[in-house]
């Protein structure tokens, strides 16, 4: 993993940093802004927003309700046993498994969605600095293609330290 | 046709003896829980026979209520039994199977009768009593619920024997534990689906009713009032 | 609502600070109700071995405390439901210091909550056949019993549940990794997983936060609408009422804020956290406790109408027993504490201070534990054959284990406390900038590209 990224202490530089990062022709999508909380009210903040989370949350639900439908009626036909003058297959409490199993499927594939398109589970190492958590905010370039000293005069702008990481 | 089994109470006849209950204990292997958990309502008591009175003494009027599992075609006992111990068979009996049942006792909460009963100990027969034990009848776990069968024990061991000396069972031939001993025949058992059986003939009786009919359960016991 | 809390840098070694230094009252404490919950534990197992006759159940009382435990705990956990799924959603910013105090006993009082269908049953080690799995009995579980409903719904919960508290850990997670060292940051390393804070992170994980905030608001209500089902499925005299489901919900949201305040409470005074619980935090939620009371008041009101204008021989016997029989004590106690106290002090506003929040959510923890115990023990004793009616005195190893739940949630709450930031400081933090949410860019949001007229937009 190489790297060149630069610490800010507050959002108005980290802003002019990713601005001068575009100028001189790096792409929004390698362009990386980390941060201890999210800075939505900063136009860098709005970068990496498509999501598809909820048509996959949504796709958890079906998914669930179908495997509720078939367990409850499945179950139910395998060995038939009457109750209380009821049905065999009886919807109407089958609705209930039905919806519960739903909604842990809309929450099981948003939890997924997370894990996965966060890239929270991996083992590469990944660009991060610590001072992060002390409220700074990183704007860096991993994997550069272009030239790095380039990148490194973008950045040097109102950052309170340029560092390279490799 | 299938069988619909039955019974019906003549309340002019029961003399409140009580023979009925100790007969069910002896052919059920039901446990005497003992004085101390009898007091605090644990009594295991298949078929009670309920007691009421009126008037001080020495007017007093007593009237006597032999109460047992109704069987009910529409047993709200059965739906909320989460394992299927309560469940409906094809002679519209309420099976319970002890082997399935994990002690919730919703069923009991349910049954608008109180006529279910839990193992809150595990039984015991000290020596020599185990040797009364009647072996066609399963020994009941702590945890565990139970209940009036109909002595289906002894309605399957009668089917068994009509098939293999092939004949048709006739009215009469079986007789739950507690039918068999009432001395003033006030309790008849049989199958509902023959018009012409006893308990059919009682059941169409005008001086039937069914017990607690407005819950909705469709009790299968007939209870024929007392005149006078 | 804007709330003054200090600079960032005080904040965050402020929170931190019950992670960090332990004194010796903390150990006192959890020597204690370790010792408790151990004694409950044991107390469990003696009952398992002796057999269920141990307690005061009885024929017809077959249901009592453990049950009455379980729709109480239940309960509580609709505490952080409400105030972080809905408050999340109307974005009302006074929400964030609150959120994972709510969160947390919601996971707590649902894991100690869905014990209770196993204390209770009477061959406990069978508990699995409600699971639906292909067993060599070939046999499955019963769908149309309220009691697989509830083991559907109470895991789908707890799994909600569960994954709403630690989606919003993560990021703090990530916050005390940076700031340990050794084997501490390598175990909070792993509950942060790969925790970065990148744009896409956050976004990722607000729009997950989002989703899960709309999906658990109806579980949670059909959690303990099912819970009720467990009685009004049964036509046992006035627990067969329709109006079982919403009061039951109603309920549960009145113990649960109750229940909050009470750990929110404890919390402020315990670690110091004056700073970030102010008191209109409390007033707020004084405000909805009284809120809740006045609706409990309204659904008891229009049940127990319902029922006297009915005059059904069997229903009126338990209302009569509760009204003015051998419960009426304990049912007048239920309704001074849940509506005529707490209606006192949470409408006058000179009363409604922290402690006065305090002393009304306390009354109505208690008047709500009441009411469960009202729905159930008259009503099974009460029945239609009255041959059968009998009555319930709870047994030692009955009140051993209900105390030692209560043990238990203090327990595992303190121990939580020490081992997690009990504020959300990135939430607090990012609360700080009293900024609407921003609205969406006319332009397509991928690749965005530097654009002089769009940074008239930035707030």
């Amino acid at each position: 993993m190489n790297a060149v990224f630069a610490l800010y202490a507050n959002g108005d530089s980290a802003e002019r940093a990713v601005n001068a990062l575009r100028s001189a022709g790096v792409a929004d999508e390698a362009i990386t802004v980390i941060s201890s909380e999210p800075l939505e009210h900063y136009e860098f903040g709005q970068m990496n927003r498509g999501t598809w989370i909820w048509y996959i949350a949504s796709a958890g639900g079906f998914a669930g309700l179908a495997v509720g439908a078939w367990l409850t009626r499945m179950t139910e036909l395998a060995w038939p046993l009457p109750t209380g003058n009821m049905p065999i297959v009886s919807w109407w409490p089958n609705l209930i498994i039905m919806f519960e199993l739903t909604m842990l499927g809309g929450i099981l594939a948003t939890v997924a969605t997370l894990l996965a398109s966060g890239k929270l589970v991996r083992r590469t190492p990944r660009l991060y600095d610590r001072a992060v958590s002390e409220g700074k905010i990183l704007v860096g370039v991993e994997n550069p293609s272009c030239d790095t000293r380039a990148i490194e005069a973008a950045l040097r702008p109102g950052a309170t330290e340029v560092k390279r990481a490799s | 046709m299938t069988r619909r089994w039955g019974m019906a109470v003549d309340l002019d006849r029961c003399t409140g003896c009580g023979a009925c209950v100790t007969a069910c204990h002896a052919e059920n292997n039901i446990p005497t829980v003992g004085s101390e958990q009898a007091a605090r309502g644990r009594a295991m008591h298949w078929i009670r026979v309920e007691r009421y009175w009126e008037g001080e003494f020495p007017d007093v009027k007593l009237k006597f209520r032999p109460v047992m599992c109704q069987q009910c075609d529409a047993a709200p006992c059965e739906p909320v039994c989460p394992t299927y111990a309560s469940h409906h068979t094809e002679e519209g009996l309420n099976a319970q199977i002890y082997n399935r049942c994990i002690g919730t006792r919703y069923c009991a909460n349910a049954c608008p009768y109180n006529v279910r009963f839990f193992n809150f100990f595990n039984p015991r027969w000290p020596k020599p009593l185990n040797v009364q034990l009647n072996p066609d009848v399963s020994v009941r776990e702590v945890g565990v619920m139970e209940k009036c069968t109909f002595c289906v024990q002894r309605i399957s061991a009668a089917e068994i024997d009509a098939k293999a000396e092939k004949r048709e069972l006739k009215d009469g031939d079986v007789k739950p534990a507690c039918v068999q001993s009432c001395a003033a025949k006030a309790l008849v058992f049989g199958d509902l689906s023959d018009p012409e059986s006893d308990v059919s003939r009682l059941s169409r009786s005008s001086r039937g009713s069914k017990l607690l009919e407005e819950v909705g359960t469709l009790p299968k016991v007939a209870y024929l009032g007392r005149e006078g | 609502m804007s709330e003054s809390t200090p600079a960032t840098g005080s904040m965050v070694e402020g929170l931190l600070r019950p992670l960090v230094r332990t004194s010796w009252r903390f150990y006192v404490l959890v020597a204690f109700l370790g010792s408790l919950v151990a004694a409950g534990l044991g107390t469990w197992a003696y009952q398992m071995y002796m057999g269920f006759g141990l307690t005061g159940i009885n024929m017809p009382v077959y249901w009592a405390f453990y049950v009455t435990n379980f729709v109480f705990w239940i309960g509580i956990s609709h505490a952080g439901t409400l105030i972080s799924a809905i408050l999340r959603l109307v974005n009302a910013g006074w929400r964030r210091p609150v959120t994972r105090c709510a969160e947390v006993i919601t996971v707590f009082a649902l894991m100690i909550g869905a014990m209770f269908p196993i204390i209770h049953l009477g061959r406990p080690w069978l508990f699995f056949w409600l699971v639906p799995y292909p067993s060599e009995r070939l046999i499955w579980p019963n769908f149309r019993s309220p009691l697989v409903w509830d083991f559907f719904a109470i895991s789908t919960y707890l799994t909600g549940s569960l994954l709403f508290l630690f989606l919003p850990m993560i990021p703090d997670f990530a916050l005390v990794r940076d700031r340990s060292t050794g084997v501490r940051r390598r175990a909070y390393g792993v509950l942060a997983l790969g925790w970065r804070g990148t744009t896409r992170q956050w976004h990722r994980l607000e729009s997950a936060m989002q989703i899960m905030a709309i999906a658990i608001i109806p579980v949670a209500v059909s959690v303990h609408t099912i819970v009720s089902f467990d009685f009004s499925m049964a036509p046992v005299p006035m627990w067969h009422s329709t109006m079982f489901g919403p009061y039951f919900v109603a309920g549960a949201i009145f113990s649960g804020i109750a229940a909050l305040i009470v750990a929110m409470a404890a919390l402020r005074k315990f670690l110091h956290l004056e700073a970030y619980l102010h008191p209109v935090h409390f007033q707020n939620l004084g405000k909805l406790l009284l809120m809740m009371s006045l609706l409990w008041a309204y659904f008891v009101f229009a049940e127990r109408l319902t029922t006297w204008y009915g005059n059904d021989s069997a229903e009126m016997n338990v209302f009569y027993v509760t009204q003015r029989g051998s419960f009426a004590p304990l049912y007048w106690t239920m309704v001074v504490c849940n509506f005529l106290l707490p209606l006192t002090i949470l409408s006058i506003k000179r009363l409604r201070t922290i402690a006065g929040c305090v002393t009304a959510a306390v009354s109505v923890c208690i008047g709500m534990w009441l009411e469960r115990f009202l729905i159930i023990v008259p009503s099974l004793s009460h029945k239609y054959l009255t041959y059968t009616w009998g009555h319930y005195r709870p047994r030692p190893v009955e009140i051993m284990i209900t105390i030692s739940t209560f043990a238990a949630m203090t327990l595992l709450y303190t121990l939580f406390a020490k081992f997690v930031p009990i504020i959300s400081i990135w939430e607090l933090k990012a609360g700080e900038h009293h900024v609407p949410a921003v609205s969406p860019l006319a332009a397509p949001q991928r690749g965005l590209r530097h654009d002089p007229a769009l940074e008239e937009t930035r707030a």
